[in-house]
């Protein structure tokens, strides 16, 4: 945890070492569906250590599945998000059973449990009965609209828990017996993706992916998916070649689980035709210090997108002090405070506008970098969330008040 | 240490958002769930809102809602005017809310819907109060401290005392300056600094001015 020391708020640092003198010895288990890939794990594979090393007895169990189960979480996983999708009463059955079966090979024994997401929530009902411990849910999604049904079955099992936390307000779902609490995904501002660079690093992937320097950069890294508005994004830059001549880079990984993303991407491409200063990158999901270098060299960096879960690649953004662009959709207002650590916008030509304006006022756009620094600093790193995880556990000891002396 | 002098103990407050599960959709809804909430989520959308840098266009929750997501700005700025930092008690800023509200809802009966997504979610806190293991015991520790210590100190100091001890208008760091060092004309420069007006951080940078104002007069001997 020293390692974060001049870098995190000192409040949220002196907050987890207490918590963790409070807590010591104590267990705290963290139960997701995959051991790589996705924020999630990220995030995991950080916390536990730096638990570890402040005394908590912190474990991180993978429930297993097979692929008929992992269909189906997908499926709930994009129903809870508001896209229709069909279900049977069998597949809800078997995704109990898989949970069941897990049941009985993982130790859930904790003194606090933490299941991640859907596809582990039905352990709640393995819970022992006899052992006071907490159960808190964490749900890394967007709930806000989901499709009913589905929503209706996953909530028998989430309405058993002590606590559910979920990224942004309007996400919570009002569930009478369950103390619900907001708290926002963060960044680690040590790992690849966001540590510093040096200058021979940034210029080894600008030559690497054949990037010249020699005009301002605008950038938008994210997956190629409809989502994103890839296409409103080249549009917004047609704006402004206009009067600023620039490059656009737009980097990301292919949507594998999305049929659709081969197609966009293809779009993409054309849309973009013969344009030498537009650069499409497709990267590997693991190439954290590449996208961390385009982030550092690029002068503007948007985060365009039509919908939204929390658009973490934002903060990022920010921590590296870039004057930022942003759809005003799922968390992205939540970092981007209009005016003040960027600008929200709901248009191409809005986009546009923005960034000629960050472009010509560069003492603008470098005041608003350092501010996004700064919000970043005190709201989205990786220790404000873990200092998050620690209280709410410790709350649970005091429910129904609002204000707790440590 | 100096004798007889209670040594200033600095804390902190770290707030985590909790979810009433409440929402609304026009300006109709917002007064009842103003009315029915009980004085946490009133606290939290305006009192707390210092907690946020002061860095958006209203001065509380309540009226940021109104004026970006209603897009009625006269509202806004009638409710963003509402000072809960000189009122008595919460149930006070309660009825200042619903009072400029109704005189809203007076002139325009039928406030429209906002677009879904935008609603205005009702939430509150739960706090988690710590010593941040600074002290001061005199004039000089304290000024280094203030330099020092998180944005959340000095708001759990300078904002939220004002509600926690009661007294609608004073802060800890002037009644420690004047209870404790018996500096009343200095205690009350710092009860001159607007809080309504500044940033946490422009706080902090007012309360320094005006303690290096002093201990520079008091090295020259013109003051008490």
């Amino acid at each position: 945890m020293k390692q974060y020391s001049g870098i995190s708020p000192k409040g949220d640092l002196l907050l987890i070492r207490k918590l963790c003198e409070k807590l010591e010895g104590k267990s705290f288990l963290h139960v997701n569906s995959t051991r790589e890939g996705g924020g999630v794990a990220e995030i995991l594979h950080r916390m536990i250590p730096l638990l570890k090393d402040m005394g908590i007895d912190a474990r991180w169990e993978v429930i297993e599945g097979d692929a008929e189960f992992f269909d189906f979480t997908k499926k709930t996983h994009n129903a809870l998000q508001g896209n229709p999708e069909k279900f049977t009463k069998k597949m809800w059955d078997y995704y109990y059973e898989v949970n069941k079966r897990n049941s009985k090979k993982l130790d859930l024994s904790a003194d606090a449990v933490l299941i991640h997401d859907p596809q582990p929530a039905p352990l709640i009902d393995f819970r022992q009965k006899s052992k006071k411990n907490t159960w808190m849910w964490r749900c890394h999604i967007d709930v806000s609209r989901p499709i009913q049904s589905v929503w209706t079955n996953l909530r028998k099992y989430v309405q058993q828990y002590d606590t559910a936390i979920f990224s942004v307000s309007k996400f919570a779902k009002s569930m009478p017996k369950v103390d619900e609490f907001i708290v926002t995904p963060s960044i680690d501002p040590l790992s690849d993706k966001n540590r510093e660079l040096t200058l021979e690093e940034i210029n080894e992937v600008s030559e690497r992916f054949g990037i010249p320097r020699d005009k301002p950069i605008l950038l938008q890294v994210s997956r190629f998916d409809r989502f994103k508005d890839p296409i409103g994004v080249i549009n917004a830059y047609k704006i402004v070649k206009k009067y600023n001549d620039c490059r656009l880079i737009l980097a990301g990984s292919p949507a594998t689980d999305d049929p659709e993303g081969e197609a966009i991407l293809n779009e993409v491409k054309e849309y973009a035709g013969t344009d030498d200063d537009i650069h499409i990158l497709m990267m590997p999901p693991d190439h954290h210090k590449e996208v961390n270098a385009l982030q550092r060299m690029s002068d503007v960096i948007l985060q365009k997108s039509i919908k939204e879960g929390f658009g973490l690649t934002v903060s990022e953004a920010m921590w590296k002090e870039k004057p930022v662009i942003g759809g005003a959709v799922g968390g992205i207002p939540l970092q981007i405070v209009h005016g003040f650590t960027g600008f929200v916008v709901y248009s191409a030509e809005g986009a546009a506008f923005r960034i000629r304006q960050y472009l010509n006022n560069p003492e603008m756009a470098s005041r608003m970098g350092r501010q996004g620094k700064e919000y970043v600093r005190n709201n989205f790193l990786l220790t404000r969330q873990i200092r998050d995880n620690l209280s709410l556990w410790y709350l649970s000891s005091f429910r129904g008040k609002n204000v707790i002396e440590l | 240490m100096e004798k007889g002098i209670e040594p200033f103990e600095f804390k902190q407050c770290i707030s985590i958002v909790k979810s009433t599960g409440k929402s609304a959709k026009n300006l109709g809804e917002l007064r009842t769930l103003i009315s029915k909430a009980g004085d946490e989520p009133i606290f939290h959308h305006t009192h707390q809102y210092f907690l946020k840098g002061h860095i958006l266009e209203y001065a509380n929750d309540f009226a940021e809602w109104a004026g970006v997501n209603l897009e009625e700005r006269a509202l806004a700025e009638r409710l963003s005017c509402i000072d809960p930092y000189i009122m008595k008690s919460v149930s006070a800023v309660r009825k200042e809310l619903i009072r400029e509200i109704d005189s809203f809802l007076n002139d325009f009966p039928e406030p429209r819907d906002v677009v879904t997504g935008n609603e205005f979610y009702l939430n509150e806190t739960v706090s988690l109060v710590f010593p941040v293991g600074v002290s001061a015991k005199n004039l000089a520790e304290f000024l280094v401290a203030v330099e020092h210590i998180d944005e959340g100190s000095i708001y759990y100091h300078f904002f939220d005392s004002r509600v926690r001890l009661g007294e609608g208008v004073v802060d800890d760091f002037s009644r420690w300056i004047e209870h404790g060092l018996g500096k009343k004309e200095l205690a009350n420069r710092i009860r001159a600094i607007d809080p309504f007006m500044h940033s946490i951080e422009r706080i902090r940078e007012h309360i320094m001015e005006v303690i290096e104002e002093h201990v520079r007069a008091e090295m020259e001997g013109v003051t008490d």
